[in-house]
């Protein structure tokens, strides 16, 4: 195990270094900075001034020694935006991303285990067509307009949470809530259909014929196998998450890390959408680790070998 | 506990949470501002940025002089009067007793500091692209007297000295900074990636004003900011969209010193006849177009800079909407062999200002009814600044280029040369006339200045057609019941929280 853990670091190190190689170039490839940091009336001497500034005038291969020199000394850089260290910029926002990402996925799955079960009980029953058309609406709701109209509602119409911001627990009602929305649609979907399955397996059938009860077999015998797909998605929409919940960080003027890095990008402050890039590219190589170790602990069968 | 009992249980619940909601800037003397984006810095030489000059301008950190919006003309604040030594130096003489919030002493010596910070090269600083390439040689005369001396004249060098920040001399000269130090009525307590606090300055120079804490939080979404003032949680917002206008007794509109066109790329066939572009100018249902797009509230433009600016001239006419008047002269220019079904690139800018997209739509489709040939498109920022300023690129072919201009500096010297002068970055025209009438206006001090400019902005409209002038355009405030303030044409680049004052 312990080998395996060091073998996929060391992978995932390298796959990191790549995609730093390849933000570095991608975002020089957008263009000259100084024609969105500079005033449009500014003169051409003070975009060469600005360039040497920055060193934008040197040749991309410079600058990208120049780059990976800083990365050892784990300097990451200066936003030119902010007037600060970008690593800081990126590490200040990140963890409001994260607790974010992790109410909402801890929730959808949840939720979704205890819905998704219960329609694969009995399915096309009464609960499983009511449940199927809340979470097809909640897979397919745009979280944007939800997040406007939740607002109206909640926060304009009753004055029962205030409209964005952070500060009280009030204030991460309805961000979670909206951010849970999708999250939770598909992953219904997602466990009705492995419950199904597992229900109809030879196992379960044994374990009704001893006269194990309803409640039991589903949530016990059934789940643990039906699990692998979910945790599969549920992998892949934390990742997305932790990328930064955009939409609903933009509208609930919610500081994370998700907004940062596309303004970073919009505005052509490169040190910033390295560092972010970088944050997120870490956390989602720990994300996945930790999938790989729900896995073994789900399914004895699978052992992680070096081989 | 049935289900339903959970649920009015949870309802009642939810209620109470409500009811304790902190009523936030309900029972104070602080306001809490909702801007629409997030300030890049504090760096006081950055401040003609509208995101950053909100926050310190006249709050934090105080100029030299103050250009009133409403007519240009250029009024004392730090300094108490100024002449001019010669062509090339002016001497202004300073407001004693005055302290920074750092507890340093403002004197000669912190404004000649300032002025070289704003023209260091280790800064990039936004403001000193007003001041083009001119070197400035501050010297003390006595403690609070200081001579300016600049390499050319400057006739307007007091309404420059509107736009330079006073800054403590403690301030790093080497780096841009995110905690500004100024003389003004409110000093910097808090800036974090949420909110920028600033609180009122006890040894403050000047009167005391009736706000004593400004918070300031930022959200992108015009609903949002709208709803926010609606809700008491934010006392005020600069800027919401005009869809979101919907209370006459909260939501006013400003001139925001904004003025668009279209820039006729002059010289390119068929664009280099006259008559194609009069026939441009002609073809356009203004009204319609205006309140469509834009909303009631927006002015029809006839030049580049906007009424109460220094060489804004009152006597142009707009041109009119006459289809059939565009379609002759069409015609006229095709029997004399112009080839006016070339196609016309229009050259817009993605998320440029409100409806900015829509109006180029409605345009193409009202010049293709006369006949025009156009195709659009739509860049992005960094696209779009290439055809900008010179040189322009070789491929650009017949276009037509949707610009926003802003000048609240109160004088045309910033606009003319620019966008007409045979020489200027974005100008497509070259006529020797107008040339020299900018040249000598630029010279010029005053009546004559403000004669020279007006008759520039006349021949480029009448006699030229340079662009096709659209509107000025306005910007919508929503003020929250407390607060007893009103926008102007300067809301665009600052807020100044010692004019806000609560109702009693």
């Amino acid at each position: 195990m312990a080998s395996y853990l060091i073998n996929r670091a060391l992978h995932s190190i390298v796959s990191v270094l790549g995609l730093l190689v390849l933000v570095f170039f991608l975002a020089r490839l957008t263009g000259d900075p100084s024609y969105l940091f500079l005033p449009l009336d500014a003169s051409p001497e003070a975009r060469q001034e600005f360039a040497q500034l920055h060193g934008f005038d040197q040749p991309l291969y410079i600058q990208f020694f120049t780059y990976l020199g800083d990365l050892l000394h784990l300097d990451f850089g200066t936003s030119m935006r902010q007037n600060r260290s970008a690593m800081e910029v990126a590490l200040e926002a990140f963890p409001n991303t994260l607790q974010l990402a992790v109410i909402a996925i801890g929730l959808a799955v949840v939720l979704a285990i205890v819905v998704g079960s219960l329609s694969a009980a009995r399915p096309g029953g009464l609960f499983d067509r009511i449940a199927g058309l809340f979470s097809l609406m909640g897979a397919s709701a745009p979280d944007f307009w939800i997040a406007i109209v939740a607002i109206l509602v909640f926060a304009v119409g009753f004055g029962l949470l205030p409209t964005s911001g952070t500060g009280t627990p009030l204030h991460w009602i309805m961000p979670i809530a909206v951010l849970t929305l999708r999250p939770f649609g598909l992953l219904v979907q997602v466990v009705r259909g492995s419950m199904i399955t597992a229900l109809a397996s030879p196992y379960v059938k044994t374990a009704r014929a001893k006269g194990v009860g309803d409640r039991s077999i589903i949530f016990v015998h059934a789940l643990r196998n039906s699990m692998l797909p979910v945790v599969t998605v549920a992998g892949d929409l934390a990742a997305g998450l932790v990328n930064g919940a955009v939409v609903v960080e933009t509208v609930f003027g919610w500081p994370g890390i998700g907004k940062l890095m596309i303004d970073a990008i919009l505005q052509r402050d490169f040190a910033v959408v390295q560092s972010t890039i970088l944050v997120t590219a870490i956390a989602i190589f720990l994300l996945n680790i930790a999938i790989d170790l729900i896995y073994a602990v789900l399914d004895p069968r699978i052992r992680y070998q070096t081989s | 506990m049935s289900w339903e009992r959970s649920v009015i249980l949870a309802a009642v619940g939810m209620a109470a949470i409500g009811l304790s909601l902190p009523a936030q800037a309900q029972d104070n003397t602080g306001v809490t501002i909702v801007l629409p984006e997030q300030p890049d810095n504090l760096e006081p030489c950055q401040s003609i940025r509208a995101n950053i000059g909100r926050i310190i301008n006249q709050n934090i950190n105080e100029t030299l002089t103050i250009i009133t919006p409403e007519d240009g003309t250029v009024v004392p604040h730090l300094a108490t009067s100024w002449e001019q030594v010669d062509d090339l130096t002016w001497r202004f003489h300073l407001q004693e007793g005055v302290t920074f919030q750092d507890g340093a002493a403002f004197d000669a010596d912190a404004v000649i500091f300032s002025i070289n910070r704003l023209m260091s090269p280790d800064l990039t600083c936004d403001s000193r692209s007003k001041f083009g390439s001119v070197t400035l040689t501050p010297t003390a005369v006595d403690p609070y007297t200081v001579e300016i001396k600049t390499d050319r004249p400057i006739p307007i060098f007091p309404t420059m000295m509107g736009m330079v920040m006073i800054v403590s001399p403690n301030t790093p000269t080497d780096r841009p900074i995110n905690d500004p130090v100024g003389t003004g009525p409110y000093r910097l307590v808090e800036f974090t990636p949420e909110t920028v606090v600033l609180e009122r300055f006890d040894d403050y120079w000047g009167e005391t004003p009736p706000i004593t804490e400004a918070t300031y939080v930022w959200r992108t979404e015009s609903a949002l900011r709208a709803a926010m003032v609606e809700t008491g949680e934010a006392d005020l917002t600069p800027a919401i969209a005009v869809q979101d206008v919907s209370n006459p007794d909260t939501d006013f509109a400003y001139l925001n010193s904004e003025t668009t066109r279209m820039r006729i790329d002059a010289q390119m066939p068929p664009l280099d006849d006259v008559r194609v572009r009069k026939a441009l100018n002609l073809a356009i249902d203004w009204d319609a177009l205006g309140e469509a797009v834009f909303g009631e509230d927006v002015l029809r433009a006839t030049q580049m800079v906007v009424p109460g600016i220094v060489g804004h001239n009152t006597d142009i006419q707009p041109w009119g909407y006459d289809p059939d008047e565009a379609e002759r002269l069409l015609e006229e220019a095709e029997a004399d062999g112009v080839a006016v079904d070339t196609p016309i690139t229009l050259i817009g800018r993605s998320g440029f200002f409100p409806n900015s997209n829509e109006s180029l739509e409605a345009m193409m489709a009202m010049w293709s009814e006369v006949g025009f040939n156009m195709e659009l498109r739509v860049l992005d920022a960094a696209d779009w600044v290439r055809y900008l300023d010179k040189p322009f690129p070789e491929e650009r072919g017949a276009n037509l280029f949707q610009q926003q201009h802003d000048n609240n500096t109160g004088d045309a010297a910033f606009t003319a040369f620019v966008m007409y002068h045979s020489n200027g970055q974005y100008s497509t025209i070259a006529v020797p006339e107008v040339d020299r009438v900018i040249e000598q206006a630029n010279a010029a001090t005053g009546e004559e200045r403000q004669k020279l400019f007006q008759e520039a902005f006349k021949a480029v409209h009448d006699d030229v057609v340079a662009d096709v002038p659209m509107f000025h355009m306005v910007g919508y405030t929503r003020v929250g019941s407390r607060l007893d303030w009103r926008p102007s044409i300067s809301t665009n680049s600052e807020i100044r929280i010692s004019q806000i004052k609560l109702k009693q």
